[in-house]
């Protein structure tokens, strides 16, 4: 019964937590659907999980009925029974909520999961919104992925320490830098250390840089809509479909419609850089 | 000073020892030695001692130090223990003893540890508090640091802080410090740890205030047991007569063990677009269930609250269904002084944020909170 095709598995991840994963985890989602693509977005924030907070949802299903029901009967285990569709006009996607119960959050067994989220492979993309650590759940999960979004928002030293840690981490830990694409948020807005800094201390450039716009994200959550709903025409809103753009590989197939946005930093700039300032 | 003694072992051979340790000095002045703290307890006050040492090997003895402290409470106390062990080292402090020492013991292992313990601040057990916060981001570092500085300054007794968020504690970067031992080698070494060597493995923040840090990478919070972080901070008390904890976000081992541990746990949201106080409820309602004694007290906080008033703090109370026992208002130079490294050197003392956790803190030192 296994299909030979695959779900594209993108994690949204980050060392330090409330800087926007949920946030970007529904708008690319919303994006991806947007495209035409069928997507799935899990929340893997298994305690305080808000994708269904975000978007005014509600389900009687969650990752762990589903993990319970696969250790009952893991044969007549069906994915698609437990999970949600968000739909607002034409757009849909599908969700899988966390666990109700912090008890549940704390009985999740990582095989399981990897199990359940494996069998997703029925969508073009999956979303994963993890929590801001290196747990064995997390860990697993980035394993499976094609691409580790990781994100930051670096206004101040603590933040920016994370971020790099996070990253070397990444690196120790043996993932590829190909896979993992730094995307910053809230990039624009004004703060003590700047972006180039960062980039400098990483040695490696943005792949993805998100404006800051608190009043359309705020907007956005308060009304349980994604921002192309409800700020059709904030810079963010904008921004969140660059990215998602760029994980489809859009402007391949349409124009070159994207400016003044640096594209992907995996090349000349970092490398200079990585010569002058001796990356790891 | 010459120290008055009282002697009370039961085992003749140690007893001998300890006699010869402490004769012929001019520190101590052996008064009497007594076999079984009975006689001790009625005999003593023909002496004017100053000093007891009291084996607490025996339970017996152990329950009769509140007489001691009662009859004597100016004399200093020690309980003398074959091994070292945390429960028992707790007891004794909780007695209003001063703290234990290994016997047998030279003259110099007991002035240390007086010195040590004297300066730890009042006798009784140590306050155990922990900060905790469901999804993180939400100040819990920041108001730890300060509470830890406001109660150092206020009480005038020892404070430890200890930067249990493994993964990416954040204290030492607010300090700007960088310490050579962390949280990964008191653990590990945990077994071989007695009050009177743990104090290397704190970092000196200022006069009364000490740290000991998270470990430098994320992985090392793996090399970290639960147990043996338990010890440490058991042990850590008997240095400090306040231990404030910085947990990682979340349940998880760490912060469920160490929460369990306290008799304070604050817990703490940051207001940003109102799911907080969701989490906040849900975070409640499993600690409360988690209890391991009916008489912890928790303090749900709220952070960057905007108005930060009393009529704000009532519509949280009233959405939340608990009370709510604070709110801080955000402080932006609170941002800057995290990012250069001066926390603990100069805060805007004269702001609402500091005035509601100075409050936190003042009530935390005479035992309200």
């Amino acid at each position: 019964m296994a299909e030979e095709r695959s779900s594209i598995i993108i994690s949204i991840f980050s060392t330090t937590p409330g800087i926007g994963k949920t946030v970007t985890a529904i708008n690319l989602s919303a994006g991806l659907a947007k495209e035409g693509y069928k997507v799935c977005l899990v929340d893997l924030d298994l305690q305080f999980g808000d994708v269904l907070n975000y978007l005014k949802l509600s389900s009687k299903q969650s990752i762990a009925t589903a993990q319970r029901a696969m250790q009952i009967d893991a044969d007549s285990f069906e994915v698609k029974d437990f999970l949600i569709t968000y739909e607002h006009e034409d757009l849909t996607f599908a969700v899988m909520p966390p666990p109700f119960y912090l008890y549940d959050a704390y009985q999740a067994n990582v095989a399981r999961i990897e199990n359940i989220v494996k069998q997703l492979t029925y969508f073009d993309f999956v979303v994963l919104d993890l929590n801001s650590a290196f747990s064995a759940l997390n860990l697993a999960m980035l394993d499976i992925s094609t691409i580790i979004n990781f994100i930051g928002v670096i206004d101040f030293l603590p933040a920016l320490k994370n971020f790099k840690i996070g990253y070397d981490t990444l690196i120790r830990f043996n993932y590829e830098e190909s896979k993992i694409r730094l995307v910053e948020n809230r990039a624009d807005s004004q703060k003590l250390i700047e972006s180039h800094d960062v980039e400098r201390l990483i040695g490696e450039t943005f792949y993805h840089r998100l404006p800051n716009d608190f009043p359309a994200a705020i907007k956005s959550i308060n009304q349980g809509l994604p921002l192309m709903f409800c700020a059709p025409d904030s810079k963010l809103t904008k921004s969140f479909w660059e990215l998602t753009g760029k994980y489809t590989n859009r402007k391949l197939q349409t124009d070159t419609q994207l400016q003044g946005v640096q594209t992907a930093g995996i090349g000349f700039f970092s490398r200079i850089l990585a010569f002058l300032f001796g990356k790891r | 000073m010459t120290y008055q003694v009282i002697l009370v072992e039961d085992d003749p051979t140690m007893l001998d020892d300890m006699i010869a340790t402490l004769k012929n000095s001019t520190e101590f002045n052996l008064e009497a030695t007594f076999k079984n703290v009975q006689d001790a307890v009625g005999q003593s006050s023909v002496f004017q001692p100053n000093l007891f040492l009291v084996n607490v090997d025996n339970p017996e003895t152990l329950n009769n130090i509140p007489i001691f402290v009662d009859i004597f409470p100016d004399a200093k106390i020690l309980g003398l223990v074959s091994n070292w062990n945390a429960d028992i080292a707790m007891n004794v402090i909780a007695t209003g003893a001063l703290g234990c020492i290994l016997k047998p013991f030279t003259k110099q292992d007991i002035l240390d540890a007086i010195h040590l313990y004297t300066e730890r601040g009042k006798p009784g057990l140590s306050r155990i508090i922990s900060f905790f916060s469901p999804k993180g981001r939400a100040g819990r570092t920041t108001a730890a640091a300060l509470m830890a500085q406001v109660i150092a300054e206020e009480s005038d007794e020892r404070v430890a802080l200890i930067d249990a968020d493994l993964q990416f504690g954040d204290l030492p970067i607010f300090f700007d410090i960088e310490p050579k031992q962390t949280i990964v080698e008191a653990t590990q070494d945990i077994k071989l740890l007695n009050p009177l060597n743990l104090k290397p493995y704190f970092y000196r923040l200022s006069h009364h205030l000490y740290l000991l840090s998270s470990p430098d990478r994320p992985e090392y919070a793996e090399l970290v047991d639960v147990d043996s972080l338990a010890d440490v901070v058991r042990l850590t008390c008997n240095l400090f007569r306040y231990v404030l904890i910085d947990l990682p976000a979340g349940f998880n081992p760490v912060s469920v063990a160490m929460s369990q541990l306290s008799d304070t746990v604050v817990i703490m949201a940051m207001i940003n677009n109102g799911f907080e106080i969701q989490h906040m409820k849900k975070a409640l309602e499993v600690s409360k269930s988690m209890e391991v004694s009916g008489d912890k007290r928790i303090y749900p906080v709220f952070t960057r609250v905007n108005p930060c008033t009393e009529e704000e703090r009532l519509k949280i109370e009233e959405k939340l269904g608990y009370h709510v026992s604070d709110i801080l208002p955000n402080e932006y130079r609170m941002i800057s002084l995290a990012n250069s490294g001066r926390l603990g050197k100069s805060l805007p003392k004269d702001s609402l944020l500091m005035k509601n956790l100075r409050k936190i803190a003042e009530g935390i030192i005479t035992g309200e909170r």
